[in-house]
């Protein structure tokens, strides 16, 4: 575990390096960021204040959501193949926003995008929840919830012409880009609710690895535990989703290479698979956008890049983790 | 006296009838052996008196109460089960296992039943690396831990050596002097016995 509170203590640094780098050049962009006062005359103040501080930092947010949530679909489940976009829970949450949008009660960007993902996220994922009889059919159930949702919110954009919905083409790619400032205050209100939450159900969902039995045989109720780790991992994809758009493989990647740093216990693991989740999208993001600036590249791409190498490594190198 | 009965209990589980017409009673503080071939319905009988399988018809009761009318956690109060197949997927260790979930006074039980059952040395071990034999004791030290009236223990000797085999003889003997309730499925190749206080034949 000490290592992952020196992987931890490297996030600062990262955090100064992703201010400092950036399509634009900054030319006095250390005098900038450890300024006290903020001068909203000065253009290096406004490029790093207002245009890169609420990107990096909603980076390492939302990486350490999108990790949390990895690790609870992946315990859920009993299968290390789980992930939100799998359980349908992030094309619920995409569904969500986009009949929101399509009916006027939610605008992009705004608190009730996040509630309306939450709802279509929530509504998907207990959707998969109730038609699965095992845990695996959970994982083709899911898939299945996804690839229908997913085209339902294809055809919906394609048919329409308001230019908000067609913007949201663009959304459903994913980007650091889409953030606000205004976003940042519900990014680390979830981030912390859903990381006590999950610590909470820790020992819970450590019980659960044993099996459904296992589990009844002392006296709790399997179901149950998977449900509340459910609602919280929709939650979490919600706040990712409705302010960034859909980034996939992070939270698959995070809790194994987490798992290979501390072990399996949920306790451990859950905080680990935050800081990893942190590190990668805020190193892919800085990436995506300094490697041909003025361009934003997809954070897709970035991600896979930093996260599959270190995925293969992980599982090459480490002591077996799961069978 | 009997502490728990089943009454004429059927079972199918898709076209098998694993279960027909069977009825058993197991007395209170004894150890009963239940016994019979591959695919004879043992296991499922011992997920009924788990009451983790519900027979289509007939009835189970536990101290004359319909099984299915307990809670879970009055269940879990009353009886502790070691299934056969342990599914650990994860790299936790060996007592990581053994104290998952487990109550304080359980937790406090758990460094005495490990040396009893002769894993106290792969403590730290990961359970993805033990023999099948191993596995089991984890199990079964999982159960132990517990303090509860009903012990239900799915062939325990399975993959076990003559040396954990003689020294589970002796907890289960142990536990029968302080009064519990134990049941047994076992194999007749497990070797002779005489030790148990009922043999219950499971033809199918």
């Amino acid at each position: 575990m000490k290592k992952i509170y020196v992987l931890a203590s490297a996030i600062p640094l990262l955090l100064l390096i992703a201010l400092a780098i950036g399509a634009t050049e900054v030319n006095h962009v250390w005098s900038a960021i450890f300024a006290f006062e903020f001068n909203s005359e000065s253009l290096d103040d406004q490029i790093i204040w207002q245009i890169r501080a609420p990107r990096v930092i909603a980076a390492i947010l939302i990486g350490a959501i999108l990790g949390i949530a990895g690790s609870l679909s992946q315990a859920a489940t009993n299968n290390p193949l789980a992930d939100p976009a799998l359980l349908g829970t992030t094309a619920g949450a995409a569904a969500g926003v986009v009949i929101g949008v399509a009916t006027n009660l939610v605008s992009l960007g705004s608190f009730t995008a996040v509630i309306a993902a939450a709802i279509g996220a929530m509504a998907a994922t207990l959707f998969t929840f109730w038609l699965a009889r095992s845990a695996l059919q959970l994982i083709i159930m899911g898939i299945s919830v996804s690839a229908i949702l997913t085209a339902l919110v294809g055809i919906a954009i394609s048919l329409t012409d308001r230019s908000d919905l067609r913007s949201i083409t663009f959304w459903s790619l994913g980007s650091l880009a889409l953030i606000a400032s205004s976003d940042l205050l519900i990014l680390i209100a979830v981030a912390v609710i859903v990381l006590l939450v999950a610590l909470k159900l820790s020992p819970q969902l450590d019980l659960l690895s044993l099996g459904d039995n296992a589990v009844r045989h002392i006296g709790r109720d399997p179901q149950r535990i998977r449900l509340i780790a459910f609602l919280t991992l929709s939650v979490a994809v919600a706040a990712s989703v409705s302010t960034v758009g859909t980034i996939a493989f992070l939270a698959l990647a995070a809790p194994h290479i987490a798992r290979f740093i501390v072990g399996p216990r949920h306790r451990n693991l859950l905080i680990a698979s935050a800081v990893i989740g942190s590190i990668i999208l805020l190193l892919a993001d800085t990436a995506a956008r300094s490697i041909a600036p003025p361009q934003d590249l997809p954070i897709g791409i970035l991600i896979a890049l930093c996260a599959a190498p270190l995925l293969i490594l992980a599982l090459k190198k480490g002591a077996m983790q799961w069978r | 006296m009997a502490i728990m009965t089943c009454d004429s209990i059927s079972l199918q589980r898709g076209s098998t009838r694993v279960l027909s017409d069977f009825s058993l009673e197991i007395e209170e503080k004894a150890i009963t052996a239940i016994v019979g071939a591959n695919g004879c319905g043992k296991s499922t009988l011992i997920s009924v008196l788990a009451g983790d399988l519900t027979p289509d018809s007939g009835s189970v009761k536990l101290l004359d109460r319909d099984l299915e009318q307990f809670s879970l956690s009055e269940l879990a109060a009353m009886r502790s089960v070691v299934l056969q197949h342990q599914n650990f997927w994860l790299a936790y260790s060996v007592q990581e296992v053994i104290e998952m979930g487990q109550d304080g006074p359980s937790l406090a039980r758990v460094d005495q039943v490990m040396s009893e059952l002769g894993i106290a040395e792969i403590a730290g071990q990961s359970v993805l690396t033990l023999s099948g034999g191993q596995g089991q004791r984890v199990a079964i030290a999982r159960a132990l831990v517990r303090d509860t009236p009903i012990y239900l223990f799915d062939e325990p000797f399975a993959s076990q050596d003559r040396e954990s085999r003689k020294a589970l003889i002796e907890i289960f003997r142990g536990l029968r002097e302080q009064g519990k309730t134990i049941v047994i499925i076992a194999h007749l190749a497990d070797g002779d016995l005489e030790w148990c206080d009922h043999i219950i034949e499971k033809l199918s």
